[in-house]
């Protein structure tokens, strides 16, 4: 208690000293870029979660070939959820003068349970609306066309008049690759009442919940206990299209490394005034040494005036943190109107205690070295004092460092990119700077007087000099990561989704439709056409063995040998595929290749070489796998898990599958060019790439409200870099000007000085955040191509230089103003 | 008038006085003098007399609070920090009690910074020289802290002197040496000073110390106790 008193004391002492408040600054402003960017990514991964809630109608579901048992209901209200039916069958309206296959979906009052149904009335006004009531069907535009209908007008669905009470124009799980004809949203009692979804309908069905967290894992973990009728499954958020997990798991990695940089950066700055609060205390350590004060409780009074300062420090982040993610949330609410918006609060008191671990990992060892000065320090305080026992102890910034990158990055693979990255750029930089200062003994003599200074300045002060060479290089390469990297990141990921993306597929196009189909959808402003070859065929042996004798480990591999599958083949590999084993067929190969793709290599247990045999309607093909290939099927192509090579598949029967772009506002063009090619099957993925889009554009703007945090946290490691030398420059300032030395040439010399210091730290740190934005492009973010932005980088590298020189020259205004008496008043 | 009975240095009713938590504090009050050329002049008095502040306004370090000082002619109190660091550069040698070398320049590169300021292009030669004349030719590439702290004395007479200046002032040289080196280094400063005809200024509480200089002046409580006494006075 009396220690704890006593620390209270030191501390209100000693609140004058610019390294107390940089420390206590670095950790305030650390604990909220860590609160801020963990409340904001919770929130938006929340955020994620429910549009992935939007995308199944509910938070969970499950999905059946048959009516699911009662008992899955029963259980979901024992737990307070909310619930609804659903069933999805194919059935064919007509009017007067038209008939149309149309893609149902039966639906009870309580649909949606998660998002929102996107209405338009006769007028074309758009509304959220409620599930159609008995009587009344809603139409997607596809199919009010293609049936040449109104809202308002009637149409018969299943031997039943419904009424077209309102166009479709969103619902939540609408926009899948599985909605392959125009779709119709109608009352489940009617359905159920036309029979509809009697036995040996096609009906496939959903129970679909919702409710509080704690409740729908409670349910989810009782469904997975226990055994769930034949062919149904669980439908889970997590299990949403895989290009949407994709652009979720960017999101993700995004904010992580946004946080993580910042923090970081407030851990150097805690390093470098943790490092002067020391070497100013070294003094007053040796007295208290020298007065009998036991080493023991001279580092219990180091470690209580730390925690005196910390504690309340971590109190304030928290609470700014916390603050600041509210207003931008708020500033920000407009993206996500249809989220959850309860400010958590575990990250920030995460974030508070990750704070205070970063301090102590940072600010420990150099005070803990303190705790050992020698009493006889107080007669020889130049005496060199090195303990190599406490050298260990700068293991702990690195571990903390280690542990913080692993903990925020969340995955391995991001973890390793930014610690290799940063260590080299420590390595690189210090080295520079040692090769600065080797250099600077050497051409000094006989350089411009104000670069002689300037160099002898950073010569001098060589220890310091490396350490802010290190520390302003990380700080700035984790900034122009952030500043220049991330945005040219984001944007990448952006391009991959340019305005004329393929936003349309159309399925079942047939050989000798091809070229005039091409021609009619130039005519209505189509684009970027691709078509591909497609055969829908079952896997016969693999081998040689039939499949079904054959057993496997994977539990997948049965359900892919049952169903039908879709080949194509093509003479170039496409975009998106990397053969990552064997080789890509040649145009006359002498027997049949198939390529695959790794999950059916795994799936199956194949190898090249092996032989997979196919039944494609009246034929069958036997083809040897000649290479495997990764596929990015995050990519909004078209892709394939099995490639026939063309020479060999070219025969068999097929259709084609095109792929186009088509400005919004042209469905009535389409509608009537898919009337005159019936036989197409017609796919929207507008509403896929638009939330994907604006998942990038939700990432975009919270790693800019980070980078604000970041520029300060870069600003108190510039800070702090130069408050280390401060004391040193005072009384060289002094000396010299004693010796006569004019303000302008001490000036000219620190001008010398910090632009040298920051352009080793300038392009090192636009190497470094070049070599790491190119790796996380290439293996976190998955971006093909990525090139850093080399010019912006090296523009920055020589910005960072100038503006290290202005701030140090600004830093130093005070010194060169240092009185030349300070040296008489020494002695 | 010859050049030695030339009045170098003038202080007029000087006082110089800072403010502090109670209020203003004179530290000096009234001091007259006159310091000719090449002559050797001590500034004696109990620690807290105020001869540090005295050696100080006549280097042209600070200003007077009151009073005038004339340097070579020149009102230091009218030339403005930058004047009078050019009238230091070009006219004022110094050494300290702590003789304030930069621990990471070795003694020849410490010895040329006077030289590097004024931007002389044979600054390491005559480094070389004046090092040779405190005896330390041969340890010029050593480090301070590679040194005694009489050898350090001797470097920072030898940086004192190397650009010849025209007014040596020293703030208690010998005080942190013990009595056989500080005789030395005295001997050193003296001989110097008589070679190169320089005015010497000497801050001292050592009564034997000042007397080997010409004239000399006491101080106590801020005021001259004595005025300048010597064989010239």
């Amino acid at each position: 208690m009396r220690l704890l008193l006593l620390a209270l004391r030191t501390l209100r002492r000693e609140w004058h000293l610019p390294e107390l408040r940089t420390l206590a600054a670095s950790l305030v402003l650390a604990v909220v870029a860590l609160g801020v960017v963990a409340t904001l990514s919770t929130r938006i991964e929340r955020g994620m979660l429910a549009s992935a809630a939007e995308l199944i109608g509910g938070d969970i579901g499950l999905a059946s070939p048959q009516p699911l048992p009662p008992v899955f209901a029963a259980q979901a209200r024992q737990r307070g959820l909310q619930l609804t039916d659903t069933a999805s069958f194919p059935s064919v309206a007509f009017t007067h003068q038209q008939t149309q296959l149309l893609e149902v979906q039966a639906t009870d009052a309580h649909y949606p349970l998660r998002g929102t149904l996107e209405l338009a009335d006769a007028t074309g006004h758009a509304y959220n609306g409620h599930a159609p009531a008995a009587g009344v069907v809603y139409l997607d535009h596809r199919a009010l066309v293609a049936l040449h209908l109104k809202v308002g007008q009637r149409l018969q669905l299943g031997g039943r008049e419904l009424t077209i009470g309102a166009e479709l124009l969103r619902q939540p799980d609408g926009g899948e690759l599985l909605a392959l004809a125009p779709r119709a949203l109608m009352s489940l009692t009617d359905a159920e009442q036309a029979g509809l979804l009697g036995v040996g309908s096609r009906a496939s069905h959903r129970l679909l919940l919702a409710g509080a967290p704690a409740a729908v894992r409670g349910w989810r973990d009782w469904a997975q206990s226990i055994a769930l009728p034949q062919g149904a499954q669980l439908i889970t958020p997590e299990q949403t299209q895989e290009r949407m997990r994709s652009a979720f798991d960017r999101a993700g990695a995004f904010l992580r490394l946004t946080a993580l940089l910042s923090a970081l950066l407030a851990g150097v700055a805690i390093a470098l005034a943790a490092q002067r609060y020391a070497r100013r205390k070294t003094a007053e350590v040796a007295l208290l040494r020298a007065l009998g004060t036991s080493r023991r409780r001279v580092l219990g009074l180091l470690v209580c005036t730390l925690g005196a300062l910390a504690l309340p420090a971590a109190g304030l982040g928290l609470l700014l943190g916390l603050g600041l993610a509210q207003l931008a949330w708020l500033l920000a609410s407009q993206l996500f109107a249809s989220v959850p918006t309860a400010l958590p609060l575990g990250p920030s008191f995460a974030a508070a205690a990750m704070g205070i671990a970063v301090l102590i990992g940072f600010a420990l060892p150099p005070l803990a070295r303190l705790a050992e000065v020698p009493p006889v320090a107080v007669f020889r305080q130049s005496l060199p004092r090195r303990v190599r026992r406490f050298d260990a102890l700068y293991l702990i910034p690195l571990l903390v460092a280690l542990a913080l990158i692993w903990t925020q990055s969340g995955s391995l693979q991001l973890a390793g990119i930014l610690a290799v990255s940063l260590f080299g750029v420590a390595v690189v930089a210090a080295l520079i700077a040692a090769l600065l200062l080797w250099f600077a003994r050497r051409v000094a003599p006989g350089a411009h007087p104000a670069l002689r200074l300037g160099l002898a300045a950073l010569a001098r002060r060589r220890t310091l000099s490396l350490i802010q060479a290190t520390a302003l290089s990380l700080g700035l390469c984790a900034l122009l990561l952030l500043a220049i990297v991330a945005p040219s990141l984001l944007q990448g990921w952006r391009q991959e989704l340019p305005a004329n993306t393929p936003n349309w597929f159309a399925l079942n196009l047939q050989s000798e439709q091809r070229a005039g189909f091409a021609q009619a959808l130039a005519g209505i402003g189509g684009d970027q056409l691709n078509m591909l070859p497609l055969a829908v065929g079952k896997l016969t042996a693999i081998n040689g063995k039939p499949v079904d004798s054959l057993s496997f480990a994977d539990a997948r591999a049965k359900d892919w040998a049952d169903r039908q599958l879709r080949l194509s083949w093509a003479s170039e590999l496409p975009p998106s595929n990397r053969i990552i084993a064997g080789h890509w067929p040649g145009t006359q190969p002498a027997q049949a290749e198939v390529s695959i793709d790794t999950m059916w290599r795994d799936m199956f247990g194949l190898k090249l070489g092996d032989t997979l045999s196919f039944n494609v309607g009246e034929g069958n093909l036997t083809a040897t796998v000649g290479s495997i290939r990764k596929v990015d099927w995050s990519s909004f192509r078209v892709n394939f898990f099995l490639l026939l090579d063309p020479a060999h598949a070219g025969a068999l029967p097929h259709t084609w599958l095109a792929s186009f772009h088509l400005p919004r506002g042209h469905a009535t063009a389409l509608a009537r060019l898919s009337r005159d090619y019936s036989n197409l099957s017609l796919i929207d993925v507008d509403s896929l790439l638009d939330r994907v889009r604006e998942i990038i554009d939700r990432v975009g703007n919270a790693v800019r409200w980070i980078l604000g945090f970041s520029l300060l946290a870069g600003a108190l490691v510039l800070a702090a870099a130069l408050a280390a030398s401060a004391a040193e420059r005072r009384h060289e300032a002094a000396l010299l000007r004693t010796l006569g030395a004019r303000r302008n040439q001490l000036r000219a010399a620190a001008a010398c000085e910090f632009a040298l210091l920051g352009l080793v730290a300038g392009l090192t740190a636009a190497l470094g955040s070049a070599g790491a934005g190119l790796w996380l492009g290439h293996a976190v973010f998955h971006i093909d191509g990525f090139v850093p932005p080399l010019w912006p980088l090296a523009l920055s590298a020589f910005g960072a230089a100038l503006v290290v020189m202005l701030l140090g020259l600004a830093g130093t205004r005070k010194v060169t103003r240092t009185s030349p008496m300070r040296l008489l008043r020494e002695g | 008038m010859t050049d030695s009975s030339r009045v170098l240095l003038e202080a007029c009713d000087v006082s110089k006085s800072v403010s502090g938590p109670e209020g203003s504090l004179a530290i000096l009050q009234g001091v007259s003098l006159q310091i000719r050329s090449g002559e050797s002049f001590a500034i004696v008095g109990a620690s807290g007399s105020g001869k540090t502040t005295l050696l100080g306004l006549l280097a042209g370090l600070d200003t007077p609070s009151g009073g005038g000082i004339r340097f070579d002619g020149h009102a230091l109190e009218q030339l403005d920090e930058e004047a009078r660091a050019d009238l230091r550069r070009r006219l004022v040698g110094f050494v300290f009690q702590s003789f304030h070398l930069l621990p990471a320049l070795t003694a020849e590169e410490n010895v040329m910074l006077p030289l590097e300021l004024e931007g002389s292009r044979d600054a390491r030669s005559r480094a070389r020289a004046a090092l040779e004349a405190v005896g330390l030719g041969a340890r010029r590439r050593h480090y301070p802290a590679q040194l005694s702290g009489g050898e350090q004395q001797r470097v920072a007479i030898a940086r004192a002197f190397v650009h010849g200046p025209r007014v040596l002032f020293a703030d208690e040289p010998t005080g942190n040496l013990d009595q056989r080196t500080g005789h030395h280094v005295i001997d050193l400063l003296f001989a110097l000073n008589r070679d190169h005809h320089t005015t010497l200024v000497l801050v001292t509480h050592d009564v034997a110390l000042a007397a080997r200089c010409e004239r000399r002046i006491e101080l106590e409580e801020g005021r001259v106790l004595a005025p300048a006494t010597g064989p010239t006075a």
